[in-house]
């Protein structure tokens, strides 16, 4: 799950320096960047940090004791414990991984599926074109979360349907953005003097296509990530989505709302980290991209 | 009332890109600037209108109707605008507000405008009129010829009755026809007593304008005098270049050529070609064939097919009716083209070098040869380093040539290669194609505005749109 701090490499050079040596990159990405890109990329480093070391910090995030039935925060738990005598901060890093995993993972999948069969729909056209295009104006007809809904109904809350749901609601954009870019750049004269010089499906895709799609991809994908984040703790707070006791950041805000009063930290940590996941994201796109 | 220019110098940190100690424009005798394209002319329009980017200085004085003005201070001249000082852009297509009706944006520039609405409408469609443009008052720009924009953009700019002129580059992308009607247009500026300050690269619009020509070289002038003796016994060694630099007056070995014999193997035949755009038609039973190692021009107004004809001939564009076939030797990049705008037939996010490294490679070509061809056409092998968009036209072009001229083609299809370029700039470009097409021997097809660089390079010439509903063939014999 290094992925996470790979989305700014993937956003930075695209748009100033199309193929620097890959040493290079980080360089470029840093010096072209403004202090706002920094710090969210500084944020999203550290909730990446959290997400992988947390749950090896802190492990048990099952083990109950109802002796200590909300603790407030010390030293050995920082966050406290909750209504069952959970350790929070454990169960906060695990959501933590677990969301991002899965997000990145939805919007991987929907990414790639979107682009291929957008730039496969464009090239071909014919009845390709007809059927991907009909298909994708279908599924945007319905809104995401309740494709997503009828997915997790399918196999009650499993992880597999969650993240095949999103999944499916999310490639829809790619593919829609992808075909009109990708039309527009196969129908140039640029393409069509690489067809009259021979060079072949390759070198069109890596060279006309990718640097052109590339960072829109890169943006698109920063704000699936975020919005994939949400979705999965929507579902997870009107208690649709993973069942209990998987910890979950919407489930946990949920199962923490009636001890409000008595333990606000419980509440408001995962709401915290929700927060910062998408100001990170946010933060990270760039002026210039087009 | 004349204008008057003192001490106008233009930089950008540190560097000089325009110094002209002295101008002086008066009525009823037309100035006309020429020289290559980076010599500054444009620049110099741009500041004595009051138009220059805020990265760039500009210091001097203008003295207009009587008040001095200083040239540092780009707000003092936007209040003359329309009144006393008007512009007529470069590209009129797209200077012209793509979503007003031509009759609508001409009034807008009528004294007193919105309030006097109706006489600005009036106005308007007088002068559309007078133009030969009163049947597309109601018409939107998009739907119009590049020489009737032109015309379009000249009633928006002179509306307001302003007596100065400024024209940026008028003839940019118009054909001989329009060229010489906006001459005309200009001309009638200057005999009702305007002041007209030209700049252009077109040395036929300065010859046709008269008045006074100053020939412009890196930021200065080089040269001025009146436009007869300049353009006609030059003295300065850069305007002898630069005249030298027209077709009409090139000579050169590829240009002693004689015809292909005829029993030269045919690589192209079209017969009976027809195509029409919106109910408009191009040709009609137009039968086409390019032999092995001939020249073909094909020549004619803009608008007339000549580009949509080239690609039917290469098979990139189908016809209405007709058919086009290709000899066995026009394989996979045998056949080739060139680009009017070479910035876009290469991809803008990769570096040349790359596009260079995947030919190369795809086609097993020993890289060698592309070092070799380089310094050939005069170009540096560093360029490759940059994205097409950090290379001149010029350059760029060349690189296209080589690009094409790697794979040894036998047919090359160059569409308009230079009508963007300067003189010098084309003449470089022509001869570095040209010294490749004779050295491979390869068929070219040029397709051109310009009768003079047709006649230059061809041996068969190919005219379209001679009139509208049928085009006529016309073989002429180099």
């Amino acid at each position: 799950m290094t992925s996470l701090s790979a989305i700014p490499t993937a956003t930075g050079p695209a748009t100033a320096h199309p193929s620097p040596a890959p040493g290079r990159r980080w360089r470029t990405w840093h010096s072209t960047r403004s202090l706002g890109q920094r710090l969210a990329l500084a944020l999203l480093a550290l909730l990446a940090a959290f997400a992988l070391a947390g749950p090896l910090v802190w492990p048990d995030h099952a083990v109950q004791d109802l002796s200590r039935f909300l603790e407030t925060p010390s030293l050995a738990e920082p966050l406290g414990r909750d209504h069952l005598g959970r350790s929070v901060i454990a169960r906060l890093a695990h959501a933590t991984q677990l969301s991002l995993l899965l997000a990145l993972l939805c919007v991987a999948t929907a990414l790639t599926a979107g682009a291929v069969a957008g730039i496969a729909a464009a090239w071909r056209g014919g009845w390709l074109d007809v059927a991907l295009r009909g298909l994708s104006e279908a599924l945007i007809a319905i809104p995401a979360l309740l494709i997503v809904l009828i997915f997790s109904a399918l196999a009650d809350g499993a992880l597999w349907t969650l993240y095949l749901g999103l999944a499916l609601a999310q490639w829809v954009e790619y593919f829609r953005l992808v075909h009109a870019r990708s039309a527009l750049v196969l129908a140039g004269p640029a393409v069509e003097a690489a067809g009259l010089l021979g060079l072949g499906t390759v070198h069109i895709v890596r060279r006309h296509l990718w640097p052109e799609l590339r960072p829109l991809l890169a943006t698109m994908a920063a704000f699936g990530i975020g919005s994939s984040v949400l979705a999965l703790s929507t579902l997870g707070f009107v208690g649709v989505g993973l069942k209990p006791p998987t910890p979950e950041l919407g489930l946990m805000i949920t199962e923490a709302f009636p001890f409000y009063s008595e333990a606000p930290w419980m509440s408001l940590a995962p709401v915290l980290v929700l927060a910062a996941t998408l100001a990170g994201l946010l933060g990270l796109r760039s002026k210039e991209t087009p | 009332m004349n204008l008057h220019v003192k001490d106008l110098t233009v930089t950008h940190r540190g560097r000089t890109l325009v110094d002209v100690p002295e101008l002086e424009l008066q009525p009823r005798r037309p100035v006309t600037i020429v020289g290559e394209s980076g010599s500054g002319k444009s620049l110099l329009a741009h500041t004595i209108m009051g138009t220059l980017p805020p990265e760039l200085t500009a210091r001097g004085s203008l003295l207009i109707d009587g008040q001095v003005l200083d040239i540092a201070d780009m707000a003092n001249r936007r209040r003359l605008w329309g009144r006393t000082l008007a512009l007529l852009p470069q590209e009129p297509v797209l200077a012209l507000d793509p979503t007003m009706r031509v009759g609508g944006q001409v009034a807008e520039g009528f004294p007193g405008f919105p309030a006097r609405r109706r006489e600005a409408r009036s106005a308007a469609g007088t002068l559309l009129k007078a133009l030969g443009l009163g049947a597309s008052a109601q018409a939107y720009p998009h739907t119009l010829s590049g020489g009737m924009a032109q015309r379009a953009a000249f009633a928006a700019a002179t509306i307001g009755q302003a007596s100065v002129l400024i024209a940026d580059e008028p003839s940019k992308g118009l054909d001989v026809g329009a060229r010489d009607e906006l001459a005309a247009l200009l001309g009638r500026h200057v005999e009702v007593g305007g002041i007209l300050l030209t700049i252009t690269h077109d040395l036929e619009l300065a010859r046709q304008l008269g008045g006074e020509v100053l020939v412009m070289r890196d930021a200065t002038v080089v040269e001025h005098g009146p436009a007869g003796q300049v353009l006609a016994e030059p003295s300065h060694s850069y305007t002898q270049r630069l005249i030298a630099a027209e077709p009409s007056h090139w000579t050169y070995p590829w240009m002693d050529r004689t015809a292909p014999a005829a029993e030269a193997p045919r690589l192209v035949s079209g017969r009976g070609l027809a195509k029409s755009f919106g109910g408009r038609t191009l040709f009609s039973d137009l039968s086409v064939a390019v032999r092995a190692g001939e020249r073909l021009a094909i020549s004619g107004p803009s608008g007339c097919g000549k580009t949509t004809l080239g690609n039917i001939l290469l098979r990139l564009t189908a016809p209405d009716v007709g058919q086009v076939s290709h000899a066995a030797e026009l394989g996979v990049g045998r056949l080739q083209k060139l680009y009017q705008d070479p910035a876009l037939a290469f991809p803008p996010r990769a570096t040349l070098g790359d596009g260079f490294r995947d030919l190369l490679r795809r086609h097993r070509l020993d890289p060698a040869r592309l070092d070799e061809l380089l310094p050939a056409l005069r170009l540096q092998p560093e360029l490759l380093g940059r994205l097409p968009g950090q290379v001149s036209g010029g350059e760029l072009q060349r690189l296209a040539v080589i690009r094409a001229m790697l794979l040894e083609p036998a047919l090359l299809f160059a569409d308009e290669p230079t009508s963007r370029l300067d003189l010098i700039t084309q003449e470089e470009t022509i001869c570095a194609l040209m010294e490749q097409v004779d050295r491979q021997d390869c068929a070219l097809v040029l397709v051109t505005h310009d009768e003079s660089l047709a006649h230059a390079v061809a041996g068969r010439r190919l005219q379209l749109g001679q009139d509208t509903s049928t085009s006529r063939l016309a073989k002429t014999p180099a």
